[in-house]
């Protein structure tokens, strides 16, 4: 390392210790043996989206639940510029990419991030079917990756309706993925894809897993009873898949952004910047995850299907 | 399900919305790009394809050089052949017409000088048939002794030995 790189790390090292002397001082940690109020307010952790709207809002003050009708929330307000930024993002760089000519710039990253999710999903459903569970796998995964990562940037928590303090009471933007009805909405979109490519390919003769009778009108009842059983296990996954792919989403996301509220209470300033880092990780994985499961349960009902085939040719 | 925040117009207003953003993502983006990604991977194997095809055309353009080249070697080295075949064969006729030529003027020499020689001896005899009338006449004008005889016949041999010798 050179003198330079040497005196910027310890530069940075003693602006670092600095921040986190500074933080635990006037944090939470700190004000609690003066007896003073801590830099940030204590964090209170709402699991429902908040209306955006003042009629919304004040309905939701009184009966401490949001109106029957469509509500505008700050995670449907975030969901939907997510979703602006999203759909901007892969046409600026969707019209600069040209067939005879290297990209370059935002093309060249869109172009990138396009061929490695098209060839995940080549390498799982295989070249006949890659184009076809393509769209449905990249917009969940880049949904949810960009749903996670925009929740992260500091305009997020800053923003809002303030009180008769000068605090925030109402936030305008929240991840969306912290509100239930998003990885659930996903959830049902994945459960609907799987259900309805697993009867396009294999007919009718799918909810054969569901119901199997056919060793049971043999009069083997042993056995007739075992398949129903195993029937009502494998139509129970389908329903329980719909519950894990929800909670598995919304905790992680939920999670995350509890965790980050609590690190910025207790050590504001410095320690926040580690918890970010794992956030994106964190982000990055849920939405791989989401997506991959979708593609791989996708793949398990057309392959199902494949080897009955095969099964029956020989 | 609603102290957690289930709400089902969000939750419908999430469906259409990702409905939405599926649509648009994949006209926008996911349809022209996957096809700029198949154009490009057709380009590259078409590239590869052509490459591979000059590639053999190149290798059976140099066999077939490399043939004709050969051919070329073997009808270049028949020719030379042929061609000192001739060689050697003009120089024989040559040599046996100019030894022909030799004999045929040596043949015509020698009968030439026969012929000539046989000429010298016919006007020796000639010129001696004459003489010995000349003689013969001055010996009859003359006639008598044996001295006298003599002489004539010493002139006139004389007279035609010079005679021979001029002729």
């Amino acid at each position: 390392m050179t003198t330079t790189g040497k005196r910027l790390f310890k530069g940075l090292f003693i602006i670092a210790l600095v921040l986190l002397v500074v933080g635990i001082v006037i944090g939470a940690i700190g004000s609690s043996f003066t007896g003073g109020e801590p830099f940030v307010p204590k964090p209170e952790v709402s699991l429902k989206p908040e209306p955006v709207l003042n009629a919304d809002a004040e309905h939701m003050e009184e009966t401490h639940q949001l109106p029957s009708g469509f509500v505008v929330t700050n995670t449907l307000l975030s969901c939907w510029i997510a979703s602006i930024l999203l759909i901007l993002f892969l046409w600026r760089g969707a019209r600069s990419i040209r067939a005879n000519q290297a990209p370059r710039g935002l093309a060249n990253v869109v172009e990138a991030i396009i061929e490695a999710m098209f060839g995940f999903v080549e390498g799982v459903a295989g070249h006949a079917n890659a184009r076809k569970f393509f769209p449905l796998f990249a917009t969940i995964f880049l949904f949810v990756l960009f749903n996670a990562w925009l929740g992260l940037l500091p305009i997020y928590p800053s923003l809002g309706a303030l009180d008769e303090h000068g605090e925030i009471k109402r936030h305008l933007l929240r991840p969306a993925g912290t509100d239930l009805n998003m990885p659930l909405a996903l959830a049902l979109v994945s459960f609907v894809f799987v259900e309805f490519w697993g009867i396009r390919t294999v007919g009718l003769g799918y909810f054969g897993k569901f119901f199997q009778f056919s060793a049971l009108l043999k009069g083997k009842l042993f056995q007739g009873f075992v398949d129903l059983f195993v029937g009502f296990l494998e139509l129970l996954s389908e329903l329980i898949r719909l519950v894990s792919f929800t909670f598995r989403l919304f905790g992680n996301m939920t999670a995350g952004e509890i965790l980050l509220l609590v690190i910025g209470f207790l050590f504001p300033f410095s320690l926040g910047i580690i918890f970010f880092g794992l956030e994106l990780f964190v982000g990055f994985v849920q939405a791989l995850v989401f997506s991959g499961l979708t593609l791989v349960f996708v793949v398990m009902a057309v392959q199902a299907h494949e080897g009955e085939e095969k099964d029956g040719a020989h | 399900m609603a102290q957690l925040g289930f709400h089902l117009p969000s939750l419908i207003a999430y469906l259409v919305n990702f409905t939405i953003l599926l649509v648009i993502l994949y006209l926008v983006a996911y349809k022209p790009i996957l096809r700029v990604l198949d154009q490009r991977a057709t380009r590259i194997k078409e590239s590869l394809e052509q490459a591979e095809r000059v590639q053999k055309e190149a290798a059976e353009r140099q066999a077939a050089f490399e043939q004709q080249l050969a051919e070329a070697r073997r009808a270049n080295q028949a020719q030379f052949e042929e061609a000192q075949k001739r060689v050697a064969q003009y120089e024989q006729e040559q040599k046996e017409r100019a030894s022909k030529l030799v004999q045929e003027e040596v043949t015509r020499a020698r009968a030439e000088i026969q012929r000539e020689r046989d000429l010298a001896v016919e006007e020796v005899r000639a010129h001696f048939g004459e003489l010995a009338i000349v003689a013969a006449e001055r010996v009859v004008r003359r006639s008598l002794d044996a001295q006298a005889h003599r002489e004539v016949i010493n002139q006139v041999l004389q007279e035609g030995g010079a005679m021979g010798r001029r002729s």
